[in-house]
């Protein structure tokens, strides 16, 4: 038998075929738990020995069987991810865990259960702010989820368990972060599209070689001599779900990188460790409620000032992207989202205000969510290009 | 080496473009040609039959910029840039004050903003037809006019009708109702006109308006989308003598500058195999 | 040229038109109270925040209702133009859409109202209370309305659990706890806002008002079952802003004005009279939001026989007695009179047998096939229109799912006909007609097959 591929290869292979790695170990017992966006409390699954299984759509797949039951009105990322799970794609999973990401989100979980009948199911009804009830209630709707885990398994997650799976994603998120580090030089060590099929991934693997897959990659990175170029400009992308390489393609195919992003199959969900505190769930309820800067969730400088300063609103809520900006060393920001994402949307003005602010150029994309209209976006990049370099 | 012309090719999705340059900006020749489909692949003729009109030979050219839809894939171009660039160089070439171009093309509308023909910012419409050539195309084709003669009829309008469709399909729909109750075609497609000129003035909304404010685009060959943007932007709108021309000026002008750049920096240019060989974007 | 005065097809209750003028005088309102320094805040339609700041006495006004106003006024057009050229999505809310363009006009103008602002306008706000309930995005929208004005803006949690996840042990006191708190902390919030002290009493009153606004609701909607049904949806879509917009702020007469709808209907049952002045050749749902700028487009139908006896959205809920003795905290009181346990809303709506089909349904896929079918089968519908919304994403996604289980469960067609709240041109009559036209032998055609099943319509 070949060597099995490390790497960048690896990540690549699994990026192409992704529920190859989760079909084996369901051949060996285990249980594979699909995950819908990243509020569901992965650690909890790799406490009980669940593999978590991120659901993606597939923009390179017509949707042909979701249009009888979602309209096509709705976000078209969820929209492909319920018509994949209407063509049987998600047939192996064992069990579907779905959170209040946004309302449309909430639906699809309603009519999964509906349709692709996946035998487990869980909704996590995540709190919108950050307001100290808030933090409780998750609390609270994280105990009920644990409790529906160990139901579905018929084990006890014990403490110790849930610490050392905290232990485990947090060595994950170091890792990205590591490899994001490798983003900051110039040119970057790693290309925008090559760090997709790596987080992508990761997240279609047990967390333990995820964190195996991500070593092997920061070590070739580091050591190979044919990575990315030097372009003109250094970008930060940010935006809705982004789980295909065509947007990042397209834009490295003219004279860009993109050397750092703020979305959902990159960065986002890793900048952030959790906290192991004394009461273990109050740490996974923080992170997953307050630390996650998904724009699902309503942040603001203090809930309780009755004054209000937009400014500061707005550096409260995204200065971590000019961090971003500055520490990548990044002159142009891209704002992409998937069309019919009011979340994403209504934070566009808003953001750009923050980003004109500081000086920073900034376009924003919309796309349908299937690779050919890609090209059409393409006069638009090459043209932000144009005027920041 | 020698710098005398400079050529820039614009390969839009309804016209072809070429503009051919001397080292004085002035215009020594320029071709347009529909891209339709039998001259789809054929940029190089285009090119050829300018090379003609100036009396060059390929080789005389110093550097071959493209631009527009088709840029990509144009064999014999030694660099391209967008449409929005080159755009905003071209008009600022005939109106060097200009702060916003509107540029209507076949198959889309694109606002810019820009100073002493630099892009600083810029908005474009949608993939869909409406408010674009295309639509005024399938229309007149429709009702059996030529588009040329679209402005003119217009200009007898003397009470528009409102097309509130935002859709070709539909707003040919109202088209013909509107026809078959009687209203006088004039007002119809003054109607139809005023539907265009606001679809872009409210796009370019964003960029806020300051004058002078530019039209380009085969679309600012009709007098009366002309007068309807006049109408929808509350100012006057300028057009440069052949308005489809401004993307392929700017591209020959931009390709100049590139070269004279390069030049200042001690380098050498670079520049293509000047094959003329066909362009393969469109398959 | 004259032409015989045909009646209109549809045909309209009297007592509409005193609770449709109720709506105006809030913007009336709101202006006078912003004239003479009164707090005025744009607050969302949801459940808990309206009779919350009506008994602190600030005057509350909903950009929701206004911006539907508009379009029904067809001047919503230049404010959806002017949030496009402010930078927003064109995909998002029409009604957000309509407040952003009327927002940033406001800006434009220093902050008065619009001179082109109908029914007075809403005055500049001290505060904007936002919510997630039924359409989370909308807080997104009041948080953007930041780059316009001052005002804080507050965002009213409340729970939104799947269904199964409602029934898990003890989680319907924590969701009850969680909303105690939550809005006890809005409570703490307006209290240091407005330097003033919550008068709790006020609000045994504005939320006690609301639950009897909704008990003659209630009542009229038993009414409705009649055949031919006596009141048409137009109706109660011109009525119902008087109910959730003031029902908080005015109670007492709102309370009167549904009543004398109640006795204005119950006439007309008693006489068999019906909504439309045509024969009744249908009986129909409205599904969804309407299109606040066609609503004409209900006199189309109605001049072919339909007759839209019921509608899903805001449907009051059965009236029962709460035996709230136990609490004496006014809030606890306040949530627990209005947030009851799905099992036992469940029972009073279908009963202990069906209620209990339902939660095992649950139970079991974490779906109810049956649940929120009721109405068509009370109502005996005959077909059922689905108004998928081209911005509004919450109250469309679950339509095509309804429409499978409207077939499934009780062999009821829908019409799925496409538009938007605000935006006029997402909707085409012609076609919609046309639709409706080939819909008929549709309803025609399950007729049969509920006969043929036994099904009692
Ligand atoms: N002589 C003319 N009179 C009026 N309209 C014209 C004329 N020539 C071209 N057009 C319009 O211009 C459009 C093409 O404009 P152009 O700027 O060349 O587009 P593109 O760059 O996309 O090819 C056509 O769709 C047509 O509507
Ligand atoms: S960015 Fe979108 S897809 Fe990702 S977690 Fe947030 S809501 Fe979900
Ligand atoms: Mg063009």
């Amino acid at each position: 038998m070949a060597e099995p591929s490390k790497g960048l290869l690896r990540a690549q292979e699994i990026y192409q075929d992704r529920s190859q790695r989760a079909l084996e170990l369901r051949e060996q017992g285990k249980k594979i738990m699909g995950y819908l966006c990243i509020y569901p409390v992965l650690e909890m699954m790799t406490a009980l020995d669940i593999v978590p299984y991120r659901i993606f759509g597939d923009m390179r797949e017509p949707i042909t069987r979701a249009d009888a039951y979602m309209p096509s009105v709705n976000c078209p990322f969820l929209r492909s991810c319920l018509d994949l799970g209407l063509k049987e794609k998600y047939d192996f999973l064992d069990g579907i865990v779905t959170s209040h990401i946004c309302d449309v989100g909430s639906s699809l979980s309603g009519i999964w259960n509906y349709t692709v009948r996946t035998p487990f199911s869980h909704h996590i009804d995540t709190p919108h702010t950050l307001h100290e009830t808030s933090l409780k209630q998750e609390r609270g709707l994280l105990e009920d989820y644990r409790k529906a885990l160990e139901d579905f398994t018929g084990h006890k997650m014990t403490t110790e368990n849930l610490k050392k799976a905290i232990r485990v994603h947090n060595e994950q998120r170091a890792l990205v972060r590591e490899l994001y580090e490798l983003k900051k030089p110039d040119p970057p060590l790693i290309s925008g599209v090559e760090t997709i099929r790596v987080i992508k991934a990761i997240q279609s693997i047990p967390v333990d070689e995820g964190n195996e897959l991500l070593r092997d990659v920061i070590s070739e990175v580091k050591e190979r001599g044919d990575g990315p170029q030097t372009k003109s400009a250094r970008l930060l992308l940010w935006g809705s779900i982004l789980d295909d390489t065509a947007l990042p393609e397209m834009i490295e195919g003219l004279d860009a990188n993109v050397v750092m992003d703020d979305t959902c199959v990159g960065s986002r969900p890793y900048f952030n460790d959790v906290e192991v505190t004394g009461d273990v769930i109050d740490g996974l309820a923080r992170h997953y409620l307050m630390d996650i800067k998904c724009p699902r969730t309503f942040r603001t400088r203090d809930y309780n000032d009755v004054r209000k300063d937009y400014m500061k609103d707005l550096e409260v809520r995204f200065s971590y992207l000019s961090d971003y900006a500055r520490d990548w060393k990044t002159n142009g920001v891209i704002l992409e989202s998937v069309r019919y994402c009011d979340t994403h949307g209504y934070d566009v003005p808003g953001l750009r205000d923050y980003l004109d602010n500081l000086g920073i150029p900034s376009i924003y994309l919309e796309h349908d969510y299937t690779e050919g209209a890609l090209a059409p976006l393409r006069t638009r990049v090459q043209g932000f290009l144009e005027i920041i370099s | 080496m020698v710098l005398i012309y400079f050529a820039g090719i614009d390969l839009g999705s309804t016209m072809t473009k070429v503009v051919i340059v001397d080292e004085d900006d002035q215009t020594k020749a320029s071709v347009v040609y529909h891209t339709g489909a039998e001259h789809r692949r054929l940029a190089n003729r285009v090119m050829e039959e300018s090379l003609a009109k100036a009396n060059l030979s390929i080789d005389d050219i110093s550097f071959v910029m493209a631009t527009g839809y088709g840029r990509i894939n144009v064999p014999f171009a030694d660099r391209q840039i967008t449409e929005l660039s080159c755009h905003a160089r071209g008009v600022a070439s005939f109106f060097p004050h200009v702060r916003l171009a509107i540029d209507i093309g076949g198959q889309d509308a694109k606002g810019l903003k820009t100073r002493d023909g630099k892009l600083l910012d810029f908005v474009m419409s949608d993939k869909c037809a409406a408010g674009t050539g295309r639509f005024l195309e399938v229309i007149s084709a429709a009702l059996g006019l030529k588009i040329e003669d679209l402005g003119d009829i217009s200009l007898r309008s003397t009470q528009k009708v409102s097309v509130s469709s935002t859709c070709t399909v539909f707003a040919q729909q109202e088209v013909v109702n509107h026809l078959s109750e009687g209203v006088p075609l004039e007002d119809v497609i003054a109607g139809l006109h005023d539907a265009i000129a606001g679809r872009s003035a409210r796009m370019v909304n964003r960029l806020k308006v300051e004058p002078d404010v530019v039209f380009t685009g085969g679309v600012a060959k009709n007098v009366g989308v002309v007068k309807a943007l006049e109408e929808n932007l509350g100012c006057p709108v300028l057009v440069p003598e052949e308005p489809l021309l401004s993307g392929a000026i700017g591209a020959a002008l931009l390709g100049k500058e590139h070269v004279l750049k390069a030049l200042a920096r001690g380098e050498t240019i670079q520049t293509g195999k000047r094959r003329l060989e066909e362009a393969t974007f469109f398959k | 040229m004259t032409t015989e005065a045909k009646p209109r097809a549809l045909n309209r209750l009297q007592s509409m038109y005193a609770l449709r003028a109720e709506v105006d005088k809030m913007y009336e309102g709101g202006v006078e109270a912003s004239e003479e320094g009164r707090p005025v805040a744009w607050v969302m339609l949801e459940g808990w925040s309206n009779a919350i700041l009506n008994a602190m006495g600030v005057n509350t006004v909903f950009p929701e209702n206004y911006s539907s106003l508009c379009a029904a006024q067809g001047v919503a057009t230049p404010f959806l133009e002017r949030s496009e050229a402010e930078g927003y999505p064109t995909h998002l809310c029409g009604y957000a859409r309509t407040c952003v363009g009327y927002s940033s006009r406001m800006v434009e103008l220093d902050g008065k109202i619009p001179p082109e602002a109908p029914a007075g306008g809403m005055p500049k706000p001290i505060l904007l209370v936002a919510s997630g309930e039924v359409c989370d995005a909308r807080f997104k929208w009041f948080q953007s309305l930041g780059r316009f004005f001052d005002a804080p803006v507050w965002t009213i949690e409340s729970p939104y659990p799947g269904l199964r996840e409602r029934l898990t042990e003890g989680a319907h006191e924590r969701n009850v706890n969680f909303l105690i708190n939550e809005l006890k902390a809005f409570v703490a919030f307006l209290e240091k806002l407005l330097g003033k002290k919550m008068d709790w009493d006020a609000l045994e009153h504005t939320g006690g008002g609301t639950n009897e606004i909704n008990r003659w609701r209630w009542e009229i909607n038993e009414l409705r079952k009649a055949r031919p049904g006596p009141m048409n949806t137009r109706d109660f879509w011109s009525a119902v802003t008087a109910a959730l917009f003031r029902g908080a702020a005015n109670p007492d007469v709102i309370t009167k004005g549904f009543e004398r709808m109640y006795d204005e209907v119950k006439e007309r049952v008693n006489n068999g009279i019906a909504g439309i002045n045509r024969p009744e050749k249908y009986r129909l749902s409205f599904e969804g939001l309407p299109p606040w700028h066609s609503l004409g487009f209900l006199e189309q139908l109605a001049e072919r026989g339909w007759n839209f006896v019921i509608e899903s959205a805001y449907r009051p809920p059965r009236p029962i007695t709460i035996d709230l003795s136990k609490y004496s905290d006014p809030m606890e009181r306040y949530v627990r009179r209005r947030y009851r346990r799905l099992e036992d809303s469940l029972e009073e709506d279908y009963g202990p047998e069906e209620a209990g089909l339902i939660i095992d349904e649950i139970l079991c896929d974490g779906v109810s096939r049956r649940m929120g079918l009721r109405h068509i089968r009370d109502y005996q519908v005959d077909g059922v229109v689905l108004h998928v919304l081209l911005t509004c994403r919450s109250t469309s996604a679950g339509l095509n799912l309804l429409q499978h289980r409207l077939l499934d469960v009780l062999k009821v067609p829908s019409l799925v006909i496409e538009g938007d709240i605000i935006d006029v041109s997402a909707f085409n009559p012609a076609e919609a007609l046309r639709n409706a036209e080939t819909f008929e032998e549709t309803m025609d055609h399950y007729r049969k097959v509920r006969k043929e099943l036994g099904m009692p319509w």
